[in-house]
């Protein structure tokens, strides 16, 4: 018999077997919280921080990756106060800033609330979400990618540059990069970039609907497709 | 002799995944920089898998993949050095070598790196060559040093 | 080396050590720490310990090469005994006169004593030093009287005492209430209550349990750990004893950053010394307790300084954080219950269980209790390592004890923190330094760098160092500390380069908040701080470099000129013949000319121009 624990999550008291993470805990209740490098059966590393909430104790509310959060009896969290839904536009803006080339980066940044983008634009091809070498090496044990190097220097490649032969050609880490799939329309050039949201009727729902993602049921996250 | 010293290295620490930092240490100190064919043959005696190997050996600053020039130029970039000029010194020494720091000069006889702070703080800006530490450098005294070594290197070889 | 099996042991060879150090009626004890090493201290030494035996009194001379005194400007420093005279700058050239003078005749050698830098005096004998006499030097006065190679020296002062006491007769729960009561809090930065920690630990019913030592010192501009643990390792040592006793673990690390080469080699010799003496290994002093300890050298991280980041090292993985949602007092190296704490907090616990959880507090403020080890460096007369009681105002330390202004320039800001900390300004040095204070107004007193910036400092400069350097040493893994941090970067480099709007600061502090609640860890979390502060404080050189495309202090290259001011220039041509970019022109006794295209801004003209004629604008 699994130990159950009651929280509330936005004021709705959710049940939970122990041990799960409130991120799990609040897909299961039908309650949304964007997330990016959440895939459900590999590990958390709570590296895009989208999912943040805040855990609300002992009069502080802390703020915290709902995805490494263990849920616990009598937990407290806000997933969607003024000040999570600031921050976690802001994280959006920083990747869409980042990788526009992305349908999913350009989905979660809608459904985020991002509106314009501040910064200059990059044109990265990669947003370090680590779903491809969790993959590789939590369901393969193949290790053949992993992150290399440090801060801005951080990226994925195999060891030397060179794939080994570990490598199962499975094809799973470009199935689950967000990656890979461009943008409706088309590919944006270095100097083209710009905040998609061209859809009315996704900026609407998003606006209409804030606790349902743009494209995607609930707890698909980006592109159904994406993950089955 | 190369395989001796990995033997050394290596005792006592066969199949001991957790040692994997400590014997990296030592090979940089014994080859002067992590060659690919050692990375492998640690990843077999360790038992780490060769991704983890690589990820170490590019995270870690103090691990080089390339072999280090004959001379090293450690300047020390730490916030008492900095306020002292060690900028001007890194301008020096790209406009004197015409490497960017972390890089080797091509004829292998200069490296040049950056460090945040060697600890030596009272006596800024700070420059670290082959282990031997002078203290409140300039960009004048850095020039002579390097040119020093470069006519040693020119006297030692009059053919050249 | 005889083992010592029981506390009784240990004061017969103390007793027996003591005897013959008073053998000797005259010390020569010179510095060999890091920062005397590279003022050549290491060529004093071999001279001195060459020339002593030939004479005809080189028996009665002890000769003592001890770790950091901590006023590394002065070095080579060398005090002499009897007389406690105290020279600085040594050289090798010296050591005949030392010999025949001051050794055989106690005649004192006026060039090489101290001159205090305010008032002009010079001063003999070591502790007649202003610079000593204003600290309080609890910690650090060790270091003069031991040699960290020789387990002995340590020995003779009272070392491993406390420990014989606390395992003769202290249990471990009463361990944990002296050190809580005692208010101790960590000195890495983070300020918790160490006796929490331990509870926390302790409390946990797991067998396997760990002790480490975080010597990781990454703040650039500190270096008070890299002193304790090159100079007095074994005071560590013996504080990781007690708090392993404390808390039940038998195994423990000392993490070392590569960096640090002498104090890793100091460690690691001071452990087979204490293993030798059975100070470390099975059954120490008879107790049923069994500990020992490993070194374990740091990569060249400083993100290892994070306590998950550093066991991520230990476990030989990669070093980068993970969520902290559960203590690493809970759950830490190995997911075993761990106490981490910093080289200067460690080095606390001896002398708190000796004299008791009062004599510690007697010290400091209400909040945080007893003293601390400042690095003062920077634009300051006296730099070199400090040791006052918490609650010292910044005022004090910088002036009455660093002696004001090194050049002359008005001192501007203190930087304390290091990267997780920010500049307070000149009109706020009357503020005491402990840990809550300096949080309080935008800064955090850290782990005890303290950098003194004048008026040449370019604050919005200091602001892009510190972005550029935790972009450098960032572990990459998180979106708001890897992009939100480059972004910043980017801002702020518009600014110092002349592309700076109004708008940018806006956003600046919109980063910062970002950067700030939502990183991973305390990196990227404290990462917004330096910005913050130089906003906070001096808004009006952001402005000044936003509105007017000018830099106040004359730093940022993109904003300032070189020139060669026509009514101080002799002509010398020192500066054409200096200038590595052929930028300055001019004839023979005529006044030479600045290319402004050419001029990198290098600044070794200004170096060799003798009449002071270039001028930056």
């Amino acid at each position: 018999m699994l130990e159950e624990v009651t929280l509330t999550i936005d004021d709705v008291l959710v049940k939970a077997v122990k041990g799960l993470s409130v991120l799990d805990a609040a897909i299961k209740s039908g309650i949304c919280i964007p997330h990016l490098c959440h895939v459900p059966f590999l590990s958390d590393i709570g590296a895009c921080r989208l999912c943040i909430v805040e855990n609300v104790g002992n009069g502080k509310a802390k703020i915290t990756t709902s995805c490494t959060l263990r849920v616990q009896e009598g937990m407290v969290i806000r997933a969607n106060s003024e000040k999570v839904l600031k921050l976690r536009k802001n994280i959006a803006e920083l990747l869409v800033a980042h990788a526009p080339n992305s349908r999913a980066i350009q989905d979660i940044a809608v459904r985020c609330g991002v509106k314009e983008v501040r910064y200059p634009f990059h044109n990265a091809d990669c947003v370090l979400c680590g779903r491809c070498v969790r993959y590789c090496s939590e369901m393969w044990q193949a290790n053949a990618i992993g992150f290399v190097g440090r801060g801005k220097d951080r990226h994925v490649e195999y060891p030397f540059g060179k794939r080994p032969d570990t490598c199962k050609k499975c094809n799973s880490c470009i199935l689950y990069c967000p990656m890979s799939v461009t943008p409706c329309g088309e590919v944006m050039k270095t100097g083209e970039e710009h905040l998609c949201g061209k859809c009315d009727s996704q900026m609407t729902m998003a606006e209409k609907m804030p606790g349902a993602c743009v494209w995607c049921e609930t707890g698909k996250s980006f592109q159904c497709a994406r993950y089955a | 002799m190369s395989s001796t010293n990995l033997e050394t290295i290596l005792e006592g620490r066969r199949s001991q995944p957790h040692q994997l930092i400590e014997v990296l240490q030592d090979v940089q100190d014994v080859y002067g920089y992590i060659p690919k064919d050692v990375m492998g043959t640690v990843a077999k005696e360790l038992g780490v898998p060769l991704m983890e190997v690589f990820r170490a050996a590019r995270f870690y600053k103090a691990f080089t993949l390339k072999p280090r020039g004959k001379n090293v130029i450690t300047i020390c970039t730490g916030t008492a050095c900095h306020v002292r000029g060690s900028n001007l010194l890194i301008d020096q020494v790209q406009g004197q070598l015409r490497v960017k720091p972390g890089d080797t000069t091509a004829d292998g006889l200069f490296t040049v790196e950056c460090v945040n702070c060697v600890g030596a703080c009272a006596l800024g800006p700070v420059v670290v060559q082959n282990g031997s530490y002078s203290n409140h450098m300039t960009p004048g005294k850095l020039r002579k040093a390097i040119d020093k070594v470069k006519r040693e290197k020119k006297e030692e070889s009059p053919h050249a | 080396m005889p083992k010592i099996k029981q506390a009784g042991d240990l004061e017969t060879l103390q007793r027996k050590i003591r005897k013959a150090q008073k053998k000797f009626p005259k010390t020569i004890t010179i510095c060999g720490g890091t920062g005397c090493q590279a003022s050549k201290a290491g060529e004093v030494i071999e001279k001195i310990r060459e020339v002593i035996p030939k004479q005809a009194f080189g028996k009665d001379v002890y000769i003592r090469s001890t770790g950091c005194h901590g006023f590394c400007e002065q070095g080579p420093i060398m005090v002499l005994e009897p007389g406690n005279i105290l020279y600085c700058h040594v050289t090798t050239e010296d050591i005949e006169e030392i010999v025949a003078k001051t050794i055989r005749r106690g005649e004192v050698i006026e060039r090489l004593l101290y001159t205090d830098p305010v008032s002009g005096n010079k001063k003999v004998k070591e502790k007649d030093i202003p610079f000593y006499l204003a600290q309080d030097r609890r910690l650090l006065n060790y270091n003069r009287l031991v040699d960290p190679g020789n387990i002995d020296d340590y020995i003779a002062i009272g070392g491993y005492m406390a420990l014989a006491k606390t395992l003769g007769s202290i249990k471990p729960e009463a361990v944990i209430e002296e050190i809580n009561a005692s208010g101790l809090r960590g000195r890495g930065g983070g300020g918790f209550p160490t006796g929490h920690k331990w509870t926390e630990c302790r409390e946990e019913p797991v067998d396997e349990k760990y002790v480490i030592c975080n010597a990781d010192e990454g703040d650039p501009g500190a270096y008070m750990d890299r002193c304790l643990l090159e100079g007095n390792p074994h005071l560590v040592i013996e504080g990781l004893l007690i708090g392993a006793w404390a808390v039940g673990a038998r195994q423990g690390y000392i993490y070392v950053r590569k960096e640090y080469p002498l104090a890793v080699k100091n460690a690691k010799f001071a452990i087979e010394q204490a293993r030798k003496y059975g100070l470390l290994g099975e059954n120490i002093f008879g107790s049923g307790f069994s500990f020992d300890l490993e070194v374990a050298r740091g990569g060249g991280a400083f993100v290892c300084g994070e306590s998950t980041a550093l066991m991520a090292s230990v476990e030989g993985k990669v070093g980068e954080p993970r969520p902290k949602d559960i203590h690493t007092a809970k759950e830490g190296l190995w997911n075993k219950p761990t106490v981490l704490n910093n080289v200067e907090t460690w080095a606390n616990v001896p002398s708190i269980m000796l004299n008791g959880a009062s004599w510690f507090a007697a010290k400091g403020t209400q909040g945080s209790k007893g003293t601390k080890i400042f690095a003062l460096t920077g634009q300051v007369k006296n730099t070199g390592l400090v040791e006052v009681a918490m609650g010292t105002s910044l005022h004090n330390i910088v002036f009455d004890i660093g002696g004001g202004s090194k050049n002359g320039k008005a001192i501007k800001a203190v930087q304390t923190g290091g990267p997780s900390g920010g500049c307070l300004p000149a009109s706020h040095f009357q503020l005491p330094v402990d840990f809550d204070t300096l949080s309080a107004a935008g800064s955090m007193m850290g782990s005890g760098g303290m950098v003194v910036m004048d008026e040449g400092t370019c604050m919005v400069d200091v602001a892009k160092y510190f972005l550029n350097f935790l972009q450098d040493e960032s572990c990459g893994k998180c979106v708001p500390c890897r992009l939100g941090v480059e972004r910043m970067l980017e801002i702020v480099t518009d600014i110092t380069e002349g592309r700076g709007t109004a708008e940018h600061i806006n956003l600046l502090e919109d980063l910062a908040e970002t950067v700030g609640e939502t990183s991973l860890c305390g990196l990227g979390k404290t990462a917004p701080n330096p910005v913050l502060s130089t906003l906070r404080y001096f808004q009006d050189e952001y402005m000044a470099h936003i509105n007017e495309k000018h830099c106040p202090a004359g730093v940022c290259k993109a904003l300032i000129q070189y020139a060669v001011a026509a009514e101080k220039c002799n002509g010398c041509g020192s500066c054409k013949r200096a200038c590595p970019h052929g930028a300055i022109t001019g004839e023979k006794k005529q006044v030479h000319v600045i290319d402004f295209e050419a001029c990198r801004k290098c600044g070794i003209c200004i170096g060799e121009c003798k009449p002071g004629a270039i001028m930056v604008n």
